[in-house]
């Protein structure tokens, strides 16, 4: 049991300085970089310029969906009535 | 989180059909492996296309952090799935990903090798790691650094080895903002890492029997 709980706290403590040490260089390339979305970080890091900015709203409280919306819905509507299709299908 | 946010013509048709075919062949590793199972493992498939629906679901919503990112949680669906039907889940998610415009139709092939990477990574080094560290949370969230960490390799990996067309660049520029791009990730990775630390503990309590914790292996 003591064996137990002394490997969970090992791993813990990895677990925490893993984490830190990601937290430091992470915001170290952060702060190199500047505050850009993640495809206007692909098309600098690349070097394709007027790129990237295609990224959507701000969304609802800063959380925005990629992509486009309406095809969203449309491939969403598609894959409901496929699988009631493939379901109705393989009940008989 | 890697995953290559390039447009179609970023890689030459070259690289394009060259990492689609990778995917394809790993992919259909992976579906034999699957098919050849003696006894068809129902429980595995439906965690499968749970992991398919949340992850899709999950990869479209950008986090207002560091600028705007997405998590993956390609390691937990490793974790949870395995190696074999994770790399169906992750090909499947990057092809919807594209229908909906997130990611090229081109790069389907190759972000799907980089997702094949955190997915095989994240449970090798849960299931390594079992001995050395009981502790399903700790484990869980090392295994997703780890993988997250070796998908970032594999995309810096792709571009550079498939170089981006239509760019002034030197591979060395290309290779110094693309570790950027990378250790930016990584902080993205620990939020990632904590999520899938918390599901895989929350699991671990109340059905141990999805994470094979009592299995022999």
């Amino acid at each position: 049991m003591t064996m137990i709980k002394l490997a969970d706290k090992k791993g813990l403590s990895i677990f925490i300085g893993l984490l830190l040490l990601v937290i430091v260089v992470s915001l170290a390339a952060y702060g190199i970089t500047g505050k850009m979305g993640i495809e206007e970080r692909f098309t600098h890091a690349v070097g394709f310029v007027n790129m990237g900015e295609d990224e959507g709203g701000s969304g609802w409280f800063g959380l925005a969906l990629e992509g486009s919306p309406l095809l969203y819905a449309f491939i969403l509507g598609v894959l409901v009535v496929v699988c009631y299709a493939i379901y109705r299908h393989f009940s008989m | 989180m890697a995953h290559i946010h390039l447009e179609d013509g970023s890689f030459s048709l070259f690289f394009v059909v060259l990492w689609w075919i990778t995917a394809i062949i790993l992919v259909g590793i992976a579906v034999y492996l699957m098919r050849t199972e003696k006894k068809p493992n129902r429980k595995k498939i439906t965690l499968a296309a749970f992991c398919t629906a949340a992850a899709f679901a999950i990869f479209q919503v950008s986090i207002p952090i560091f600028g705007g990112v997405h998590i993956n949680l390609t390691p937990l669906i490793g974790i949870l799935a395995g190696p074999a039907a994770g790399s169906l889940v992750v090909l499947i998610i990057n092809i919807l990903s594209a229908a909906i415009g997130h990611g090229g139709w081109g790069l389907i092939g190759a972000n799907t090798l980089v997702n094949i990477v955190e997915v095989f990574v994240g449970y090798s080094c849960f299931r390594l790691l079992k001995s050395t560290i009981p502790d399903l949370f700790s484990r869980a969230g090392i295994a997703t650094l780890a993988g997250l960490f070796c998908g970032n390799i594999m995309m810096i990996a792709i571009i550079i080895i498939s170089g981006v067309q239509g760019v002034n660049q030197s591979t060395g520029q290309i290779l110094t903002g693309l570790s950027l791009i990378a250790a930016v990730n990584m902080g993205v990775a620990v939020i990632e890492a904590f999520i899938t630390g918390l599901i895989v503990a929350y699991i671990g309590k109340v059905r141990p029997d999805l994470l094979g914790v009592n299995d022999h292996d």
